[in-house]
């Protein structure tokens, strides 16, 4: 017996090893919501390394936009050249706060509506594989966010808050492949479930015989208690019905540009209304 | 054991730079997956306990810097690692063309069971749309990578200091028993 177990010992192994592996998945796909001590401690230490990466690039860009174009100047207009560098870079400057603002404007007037108080917060990071689809924001458990609670942008919905350190927090977008969303066409209210795909949106259970076109509106239907009722999630893109089938194939493209996402607000009351 | 902490630092910076620095320029698909290749390294160098334990540690951190659930590249990394050993008897690894080869090979089971994973246990089938189309473009980024990251190391081996079994560096044969 010790003989046979020395002999297939390597084997053995690897069994038992991708047999706990798979069980600790299974067991944590389970627990979705909770952050384990590990993750927690990964988000922790890592939050201020991926602030800081963020702010060394937002000033490598400027310094690229505003400086190095003057490296060959000659030397008796270097004066003159500094003052209006620095006039320059101030009006780059007050530019990128003017866009920030609006940004920034545009968010809240969108929350305004929504008549419950949200917390805006800096996209840090994002995710790093290239199945899945989250992002990495600058305010945690000390801003007193927890798992679950719902990510959105001027645009409409970001996504959902998946895990949370002290500061900083990861939020699985929409268009993730496990994230799953109460949906409605805003013009016919017929309802569905959107799905992630990862750069698109796909509705399922929209039945056959109900009435969607390219160009509709989808906004979230309520359901679920995550989203509040109405936010713009995606406009339809196309509509295939096959010649059998319950439900027919609707793909859409999200509101919100994830591409671009520099700031969001995640939505922290009840609703008041 | 420096080997050891070298490598689970360089996977921190990996997955820092993945989450961080690689969005600013690269669409999802086009990024590297340089944890992938540290793993593969990993197996091929290390002896199979230390090789082990610093795989399921560089899949726990990938998996707290990408997707929701703890585990799954835990097991994706495991099984690569055993799968790496298991051909390692059989392959010429002091080639670096072998090597991009293993690249290849481990790009593609990496994708492989993350489907599997995805569709058998988390019920996400159409994560397989997402991944099917991105597989060239990852295998091309992850290839090219590797090759700079082996042309890197083959500079600096001096550097890193000449350890016996550390493959896929031809600098190292020649040296090696000199």
């Amino acid at each position: 017996m010790r003989e046979l177990l020395r002999r297939y010992q390597f084997i053995l192994l690897a069994i038992i090893l991708v047999l706990v592996t798979v069980i600790l998945y299974s067991y944590n796909l389970r627990q979705k919501t909770a952050t384990t001590f590990f993750e927690r401690a990964v988000l922790t230490f890592s939050a201020p390394f991926q602030s800081t990466v963020d702010g060394v690039v937002d000033s490598v860009t400027g310094m690229w936009g505003n400086y190095l174009w003057l490296v060959d100047v000659q030397q008796q207009n270097q004066l003159l050249k500094r003052e209006n560098l620095d006039l320059h870079s101030e009006v780059q400057q007050t530019q990128e706060i003017l866009q920030q603002n609006g940004r920034l404007r545009k968010l809240l007037a969108f929350v305004d509506e929504l008549d419950r108080p949200a917390l805006p917060a800096q996209v840090i990071g994002e995710d790093a594989g290239n199945w899945s689809r989250t992002i990495l924001i600058d305010k945690g458990t000390q801003a007193e966010l927890n798992n679950g609670l719902p990510v959105v942008a001027a645009q409409g919905v970001v996504g959902r808050i998946i895990k949370v350190a002290p500061n900083s927090a990861r939020v699985l977008l929409i268009t993730d492949a496990s994230s799953a969303v109460a949906a409605l066409i805003q013009r016919t209210r017929t309802r569905g479930i959107v799905r992630g795909r990862g750069n698109n949106l796909s509705i399922e259970y929209a039945l056959r015989d109900a009435d969607i076109r390219p160009g509709d509106l989808l906004v979230t239907s309520g359901m679920g208690g995550v989203f509040p009722k109405g936010l713009p999630l995606g406009v339809v893109k196309t509509v295939e019905k096959d010649q059998f089938g319950l439900f027919q194939r609707v793909s859409a493209m999200p509101t919100v540009d994830f591409s671009h996402l520099e700031e969001v607000m995640v939505i922290v009351g009840e609703d008041d209304r | 054991m420096r080997g050891f902490f070298l490598f689970l630092a360089a996977g921190i910076f990996f997955a820092l730079l993945q989450s961080s620095v690689f969005p600013l320029f690269l669409s999802p698909n086009w990024r590297p997956n340089l944890i992938l290749l540290l793993i593969l390294y990993l197996g091929l160098s290390e002896n199979l306990s230390r090789a082990l334990v610093a795989g399921l540690l560089l899949g726990a951190i990938q998996d707290s810097f990408c997707g929701p659930s703890l585990g799954l590249y835990v097991s994706v990394y495991l099984i690569i690692i055993l799968v790496t050993r298991a051909l390692i008897e059989q392959l010429n690894i002091e080639s670096p063309p072998m090597l991009l080869l293993l690249v290849a090979g481990g790009t593609l089971l990496q994708n492989l069971l993350i489907g599997f994973y995805l569709t058998l246990f988390a019920e996400t089938a159409s994560v397989l749309h997402i991944l099917l189309p991105a597989i060239p473009k990852q295998l091309f980024t992850n290839l090219v990578f590797a090759a700079i990251l082996f042309f890197l190391l083959l500079r600096f081996q001096r550097f890193l200091g000449y350890r016996s079994g550390l493959a896929g560096l031809i600098s190292q044969s020649k040296h090696h028993g000199a």
